[in-house]
């Protein structure tokens, strides 16, 4: 189920009304509804796959309780490499397997050998990086005994398969949700109203914003030999911002959710395009996973307590692994490798040359490098990327394709909203009309944006970039 | 729970008062504009009862000169095409046209797009302000999504993105054809090309979409059964010919079993090779559309007024070379 359709509104008030009005007060009985009420959720775009993920969940329940028994370093490390291998084979098998199976046959056809490997014809289950990710990290944390596992089967079922996160996250640790299952809930009327504001911006960011300019981005990348370097310069600048309202819309909208329940999520972005380095983007964007990846990739490859070198090194392999998490495909990985490269790059420059530059020339080279790199995150392949960014720089033509001025026009009207809203939290983060301490005011920016989404969202049933991860 | 609930009924309210006022100031809008789009449509659907009427995607928006028909032909003529639109929208049209009268003459132009691309009802969104107003394309639009009958009751949504082709016609005039052009886009520009002696291969051949044709289908069933005289036109395209797609050969078959002339100008040199006559390979200009149709009229006025008598094999398609 999306969160922009109808399905989704008919469904989180019926389930908002049975959590507080039928469980209120029962632990269990609220724990046992969110189960259901995910299963649905998830059930609803296909029900086969729902086995994979009561499997995955059940596995590492079960894995957790025999971790936490073991006291034999060999059987403990034998039981955290199951869960491991279990669940990178789904996540290999789903999503990797074909990608591998094309790179093997390729790399072998250039040295004139011609293998022959069989390809899956599976669709990638919604949310399975998501959600795998977040089972995985609870058994490690019991292996490295941070963590006490739970006996409480529906309590660790349904944080495993919470709707709110559960097909493009935010990617919650157990350690932060799930004793948050443990303690029945009671109805937090500040707590549901923030909630509900939060899911109005994401909705806003997802609908007006994102959506509106992929239908530019779109139109132009999905031809990429009838366009000049202007429109792809444009066209990226676009893309930067759409898959920013497209991901951090979710993040709003899901983290919103959680507190109809309440339930806190933890922060995904916070203003991205404002950073002034590559360090301080990581921090910026989709923090569940950049710090998923530091405290279960970088920290253990030796973070940056070996040798200069080393820690380039292992600067570079997460990201690299990042890029790959991201997609099964090359372009990702080339993206996660340019972002590798810009770290190392900038930490060199940093411990070689003392150089100050404005903060605002910072946060514009920043930007667009970001946007140099999100050409490989959203071509089609390697080559077609080359050739966006050989254009770009080569041919930059003497016009831009506008393509539906209507289209065009509410696209930059999108862009500047986006602006003043990011510039404002940034800069001025006690101004809020949406929590103005003036009720009209509130009430009024409520209905203007409802109104602005009605009436120029995008309504085509869109799905949200990171589902395909 | 009681001043949630409170809160959030106060704000559904505020939202169907701005609904309803926003609606009729938007009706307004829709309903006095000068010219362009909104214009056209409300035109076709609720107002037209030309002779001849033309229906079609952009090309059959743009390659069409109702003058030249109505010149030539002596029967007035209305050009209901309109861009990035498909068999749905021409689906709607046939609709909104039927339930008030039956033109003499419907020309439709057919681009291979039509029958071998699934039907995309999403495009035909651009009817939506039409919803309530005309009763004979809600089925249409009902295709566009699942809770289409339930998101119609607002009037805002209704407007969706509107916006700039709703109000562009107040301050500029003519951008989509003006109003004695009677539904034609003109367009001005030419090629800048130079034709090398080479044409584009023949594409390969794609598979039709089943659900495509039956809507088409029913498009030229409901023309027929209100007697109609259809032609079948495919328009040329510059630089590319096509004689054999699976559309076209489709359009031969329903030709011949449903007494419909078939033009087929996609083979037709003395247009394919004439950058000059082309705004974009896909679009002719001003002095292309007015003498292709020209032409076209010339061939399709021996059957102006046979209405849907029986033809022989030799009078139904005609590929012009």
């Amino acid at each position: 189920m999306l969160f922009n359709s109808i399905d989704f509104a008919f469904f989180l008030p019926i389930v908002f009304f049975l959590f507080w009005l039928g469980a209120r007060g029962s632990l269990r009985l609220q724990n046992l509804l969110l189960l259901v009420s995910s299963y649905i959720f998830y059930g609803w775009w296909d029900w086969r796959y729902l086995m994979l993920l009561i499997f995955s969940s059940l596995f590492d329940f079960y894995i957790g309780l025999a971790l936490h028994k073991q006291e034999d370093g060999r059987r403990r490390s034998l039981l955290f490499w199951s869960s491991i291998g279990v669940n990178l084979t789904l996540l290999g098998f789903f999503k990797y397997y074909n990608f591998f199976a094309d790179s093997f046959v390729n790399a072998f056809s250039m040295f004139g050998q011609q293998l022959h490997l069989p390809t899956l014809k599976v669709i990638l289950p919604v949310g399975i990086s998501f959600y795998t990710f977040q089972s995985m990290s609870y058994a490690i944390n019991i292996y490295w005994r941070k963590l006490t596992p739970t006996r409480d089967i529906l309590a660790y079922t349904a944080f495993v398969s919470f709707f709110p996160q559960l097909v493009a996250g935010p990617i919650e640790r157990a350690t932060n949700l799930l004793p948050q299952f443990y303690k029945p809930k009671e109805f937090d009327y500040s707590l549901i109203t923030k909630g509900l504001k939060m899911m109005l911006l994401g909705f806003f960011m997802k609908v007006v914003i994102a959506d509106r300019l992929s239908l530019y981005v779109d139109s132009v990348y999905n031809n990429i030999g009838m366009h000049t370097g202007w429109s792809f310069m444009v066209a990226s600048f676009f893309f930067a911002l759409q898959i920013y309202g497209d991901f951090a819309g979710y993040s709003l909208i899901a983290i919103g959710t959680a507190k109809l329940f309440g339930f806190n999520l933890m922060q995904n972005f916070n203003r991205p395009y404002f950073s002034a380095s590559f360090r301080d983007f990581w921090s910026r964007w989709h923090i569940s996973l950049s710090t998923w990846f530091k405290d279960y990739v970088y920290v253990p490859l030796g973070g940056n307590r070996g040798s200069k070198p080393r820690t380039y090194f292992n600067l570079f392999t997460t990201f690299l692994v990042s890029g790959l998490w991201h997609g099964a495909n090359w372009t990702f990985v080339v993206w996660g490798a340019m972002h590798g490269a810009f770290q190392i790059i900038e930490r060199m420059i940093k411990n070689t040359v003392n150089i100050k530059l404005p903060k605002v020339v910072s946060i514009l080279f920043v930007f667009a490098l970001t946007c140099l790199a999100w050409v490989f995150f959203r071509a089609k392949s390697v080559n077609d990327a080359f050739y966006v960014i050989q254009t770009m720089f080569t041919h930059a033509g003497d016009s831009v394709h506008i393509g539906d001025k209507g289209i065009f026009a509410f696209s930059i009207m999108g862009i500047f909203m986006l602006f003043a809203m990011e510039f404002t939290m940034e800069y001025y983060p006690d101004f809020s009309l949406l929590n103005h301490r003036r009720a009209p005011v509130r009430f009024a920016t409520i209905l203007v944006m409802l109104v602005y989404i009605i009436s120029l969202g995008v309504f085509d049933g869109s799905q949200f970039i990171y589902f395909q991860f | 729970m009681r001043k949630l609930v409170t809160k959030i009924s106060i704000v559904l309210a505020l939202l169907f008062a701005v609904d309803v006022l926003a609606g009729i100031a938007l009706d307004w809008l829709r309903d006095h504009s000068p010219d362009g789009r909104y214009y056209k449509t409300k035109y076709s659907l609720e107002s037209c009862k030309e002779d001849v009427v033309v229906i079609g995607s952009s090309r059959g928006e743009i390659n069409y000169v109702s003058q030249v028909i109505e010149d030539s032909l002596g029967m007035s003529c209305w050009n209901a095409g309109r861009g990035g639109q498909g068999t749905p929208y021409f689906k709607a049209i046939q609709e909104g046209i039927l339930t008030r009268y039956a033109p003499k003459v419907v020309i439709l132009n057919v681009d291979d797009n039509d029958l071998e691309t699934p039907p995309n009802y999403e495009h035909a969104g651009v009817l939506r302000p039409f919803y309530h107003s005309c009763a004979a394309i809600r089925p249409v639009l009902d295709k566009t999504s699942t809770f289409e009958w339930l998101l119609m009751k607002s009037r805002l949504y209704a407007y969706n993105s509107s916006f700039y082709y709703l109000i562009r016609p107040y301050f500029v005039e003519g951008l989509d054809g003006k109003t004695s052009d009677k539904g034609w886009k003109p367009r001005l520009d030419k090629m800048t090309a130079e034709f090398d002696g080479t044409l584009q291969p023949e594409p390969a051949r794609t598979k039709l979409d089943t659900a495509s044709v039956a809507l088409f289908e029913s498009i030229v069933t409901k023309l027929k059964e209100k007697g109609c005289r259809i032609f079948f036109v495919v328009s040329p395209n510059y630089g590319r010919t096509v004689s054999a797609s699976s559309a076209i050969e489709y359009l031969k078959q329903t030709s011949a079993k449903n007494d419909i002339p078939l033009f087929i100008y996609s083979n037709d040199t003395s247009f394919i090779t004439k950058p000059e006559y082309f705004v974009d390979p896909d679009h002719l200009n001003v002095d292309g559309a007015r003498l292709f149709t020209q032409r076209l009229v010339e061939q399709i006025k021996p059957y102006t007024n046979t209405n849907n008598q029986h033809l022989s094999n030799d009078e139904k398609v005609f590929e012009v070379h």
